[in-house]
């Protein structure tokens, strides 16, 4: 029952945020799942390249999180990008916190909340967002989705909500290797594309995990693609 | 498009709904304990097309982490406590499940059959 309250409170929240305009930035992004594991700590590494009729975006993340609890797990990120004279430098940090509300296979599906805190490092640009996690088994495959709040305040930003929406559809097939299909909505895109994901285990709960996607934009222009690759250490 | 996410959720929050509560009745449960690193029984049967309840009791005094690619389950199983796992409705065939700490030891398998409709005696 409990379970279910939280459910309820998280979808209303949900509704809300899906009435909103759509966010900017790149909009391909990992596609959370709503899980947590106990004692789990890990490093993370995702790489992000947008070529559209504007040019190249390229970002990097470096991160570590650590699970608090059962059912909580909070993560630190240094983000890293390309600016417009080709320079990779800090672009902003973030930290995030993932909460699992209901154990997997409880319900007829597994839900969780994402919260995020970023700070642009050079101007004052603040983005907090927060956002439903679902997943659903259907046999072999699983479904994840991803419905995001976005607010962005700050002396350098109109201050503004947005929202994004992602979605990944995943055949578990091998443990090495889950071929999806992944849907990325924010402001004025809308993009589809095949994803591929794996683990690696190696002795106790250490692991690899990989995370590739391809995704093509279909807002019109004559090129947008964007590449996502992940590399998660558990450990 | 933006209605169509609306839709979307709004749809998914009414099959919430629509979904959740039927899993509020009672879930038939098994116990397993795991001790010395290995799992009694070892081999658990539960019927096809039905969800179950695990409830793994921890005897040892080191944590362990349940796992499971087939079952797509991974729980952490803290020492001398119990653990709940979901699993189902599965179809029938074996899944099986170790410990990832004492992959050697603790090992297992869910075997799903369906169940025999009991004869209609007239």
């Amino acid at each position: 029952m409990k379970a279910i309250s939280r459910v309820s409170i998280a979808l209303f929240y949900c509704l809300f945020s899906a009435s909103l305009s759509w966010a900017d930035g790149i909009p391909v992004d990992k596609v959370y799942h709503p899980y947590v594991l106990a004692n789990e700590r890990e490093l993370e590494w995702r790489f992000t390249s947008r070529q559209n009729d504007d040019g190249n975006v390229l970002a990097q993340r470096f991160a570590y999180g650590h699970a608090v609890s059962e059912y909580l797990t909070i993560e630190g990120y240094i983000v890293g990008e390309r600016d417009e004279h080709g320079d990779f430098g800090l672009q902003a940090y973030e930290i995030e916190t993932r909460w699992m509300l209901t154990d997997q296979g409880e319900l007829w599906a597994d839900w969780g909340i994402l919260f995020e805190l970023e700070k642009q490092h050079k101007e004052d640009v603040y983005e907090f967002t927060s956002g439903l996690l679902f997943e659903k088994e259907f046999t072999q495959t699983s479904l994840t989705i991803n419905a995001l709040l976005v607010y962005e305040w700050g002396k350098d930003i109109q201050n503004e909500f947005e929202t994004e929406f992602r979605l990944k559809y995943r055949y578990r097939y091998l443990p090495a290797l889950q071929p999806s299909i992944e849907i990325y909505t924010g402001e004025d895109f809308v993009g589809v594309g095949p994803g591929f994901m794996g683990i690696h285990r190696y002795e106790g709960q250490k692991q690899l995990k990989w995370e590739l996607a391809f995704i093509a934009g279909l807002n019109g222009d004559s090129k947008d693609h964007t590449l996502r690759f992940a590399l998660e250490y558990e450990f | 498009m933006h209605k169509l996410i609306s839709y979307t959720t709004l749809s998914i929050g009414t099959l919430c709904v629509l979904f959740c509560f039927p899993t509020l009745a009672a879930v038939t449960e098994y116990h397993v304990q795991l001790k010395d690193h290995l799992f009694f029984p070892s081999l658990i049967t539960i019927p096809a097309n039905q969800k179950v309840k695990l409830i793994i009791e921890n005897q040892d005094n080191t944590p362990e982490e349940f796992d499971s690619f087939s079952l797509n389950r991974e729980k952490v199983i803290f020492a001398n406590q119990k653990a709940t796992i979901f699993i189902g409705p599965l179809k029938p065939g074996e899944y099986d499940f170790f410990g990832e700490y004492n992959p050697h030891t603790a090992r297992g398998m869910v075997i799903v059959e369906h169940q025999q409709e009991p004869l209609n005696v007239n």
